[in-house]
């Protein structure tokens, strides 16, 4: 299934960067980098280290620009998707261990209520505000815990209070059930 | 894992979701690049979820942050030459203009002459020696930054006729191994690899023997002939 969508301006500034065009990244950082940096840090969950992977997901951005394929989906989908993995890879070297001994239990429990709050700020008219809605609460709160919040699946279950194999048959049904509500 | 074709868009989906185990994530971001199935699922699944990143409230960016980015850019490869922006109303002549291109051709040529003939006397950043598993010294690897390494074969090799050996560098986790270039038959060669980083001491190197042409993923596939950690010259 190819993911079709019209080009605009960040196919255009990728392309430039490929080229060599400083003002063309600039002009990524200037309409993304708010988010970019928001996103991270609901993962890595400090301001320091979101800046950090934004920044060397920017560079990524220029030196893996003229590997982007406008047929392969969005410039917008490309970018985020940098940004993520650099992310979720700085958890898995283990600097949120350090984080979550940081932060008191009241604070960890706001940060999964924001983790959930993400569905409530969609679009209400978009097709994944609805399909998420359709979910039960444990299938939606555990897809939500893992992709905005870069949660692994055992620390969802532990979150959620159940077993670690039920968490993981829950989200991958879960998941399907998303797939053919939103094909 | 080695995943379930069948269930390629749930892989896809566990991937994009961030819920594989490293090894298993590693091995999705290999096989995407040759199986255009995954590829597609692991895009469509990207677009689906976006909307929860691209509706967040954005946070208050400092002008910092992109000097910091911008100081680290490394130059583009193929990155451009700019004409001079502005040119005089009356000048399109097209005989004055071939000039001017034959000369700027000329003088990058020059340039480039010029690039080759230093890159000779000078000092290499670091310089790893690859040992093979018995520790014996089998090549040594001289990489100069900006775009050139030399390796020096110091053994020989037994490379049937449709392999090839291969060189690599590991600049980082992040960023995975990556091919500094082929070696035609089995002798030294200078090496005209990507835009990397500049090499850090203890960068790992390593050849390995590939299929002719070049490894088909882009990644080390073949047996490792020698391996070794980059040192800096004192």
């Amino acid at each position: 299934m190819l993911t079709g969508h019209a080009p605009d301006d960040l196919d255009k500034a990728l392309a430039a960067c490929a080229k060599g065009d400083r003002t063309a990244l600039r002009g990524i950082f200037d309409r993304e980098a708010g988010r970019l940096v928001a996103v991270a840090e609901r993962i890595v969950r400090r301001r320091d280290l979101a800046e950090e992977v934004v920044q060397d997901a920017f560079i990524r951005i220029w030196t893996h620009a003229h590997q982007y394929d406008p047929t392969r989906g969005s410039a917008r989908g490309w970018i985020y998707a940098i940004v993520r993995n650099r992310a979720l890879n700085l958890l898995r070297d283990g600097k949120r261990e350090h984080t979550v001994e940081e932060v008191d239990a009241l604070r960890e429990s706001e940060q999964v209520n924001e983790v959930i709050a993400a569905w409530r700020k969609l679009d209400r008219n978009s097709l994944l505000h609805d399909c998420l809605g359709a979910l039960d609460e444990t299938k939606r709160h555990g897809i939500l815990m893992a992709y905005v919040g870069g949660y692994s699946h055992g620390e969802i279950a532990g979150r959620l209070r159940i077993p670690l194999g039920t968490a993981k048959s829950w989200i991958r049904r879960g998941l399907a059930s998303l797939r053919e509500c939103m094909a | 894992m080695t995943y379930d074709r069948n269930d390629i868009p749930g892989t896809a989906d566990e991937y994009v979701l961030g819920l594989l185990d490293p090894r298993d994530a590693a091995e999705v971001e290999v096989e995407m690049e040759r199986d255009a199935e995954l590829k597609d699922a692991i895009a469509a699944s990207r677009e689906r979820f976006l909307p929860l990143d691209t509706s967040i409230e954005p946070a208050a960016i400092s002008e910092g942050l992109w000097r910091r980015i911008e100081a680290a850019l490394p130059a583009q490869s193929k990155s451009i030459e700019k004409m001079p922006p502005t040119r005089p109303a009356n000048d399109n002549r097209h005989g004055w203009r071939m000039t001017a291109l034959l000369a700027i051709a000329a003088t990058i040529a020059l340039a480039i002459g010029l690039a080759a003939s230093l890159m000779r006397i000078q000092e290499p950043l670091v310089v790893a020696v690859l040992l093979n598993d018995a520790g014996e010294v089998q090549a040594v690897v001289e990489d100069f930054g900006s775009e050139k390494a030399v390796v020096r074969m110091l053994a020989d090799f037994d490379v049937p006729s449709d392999k090839t050996i291969q060189v690599w560098t590991l600049p980082s986790r992040e960023t995975g191994p990556v091919s500094l270039g082929l070696i035609d038959g089995i002798h030294s060669a200078t090496l005209d690899g990507p835009v990397l980083p500049t090499p850090q001491r203890d960068q790992l190197y390593e050849i390995t023997l590939e299929q002719a042409g070049g490894s088909p993923t882009g990644l080390p596939t073949g047996p490792i002939l020698a391996k070794g950690f980059a040192k800096l010259p004192r």
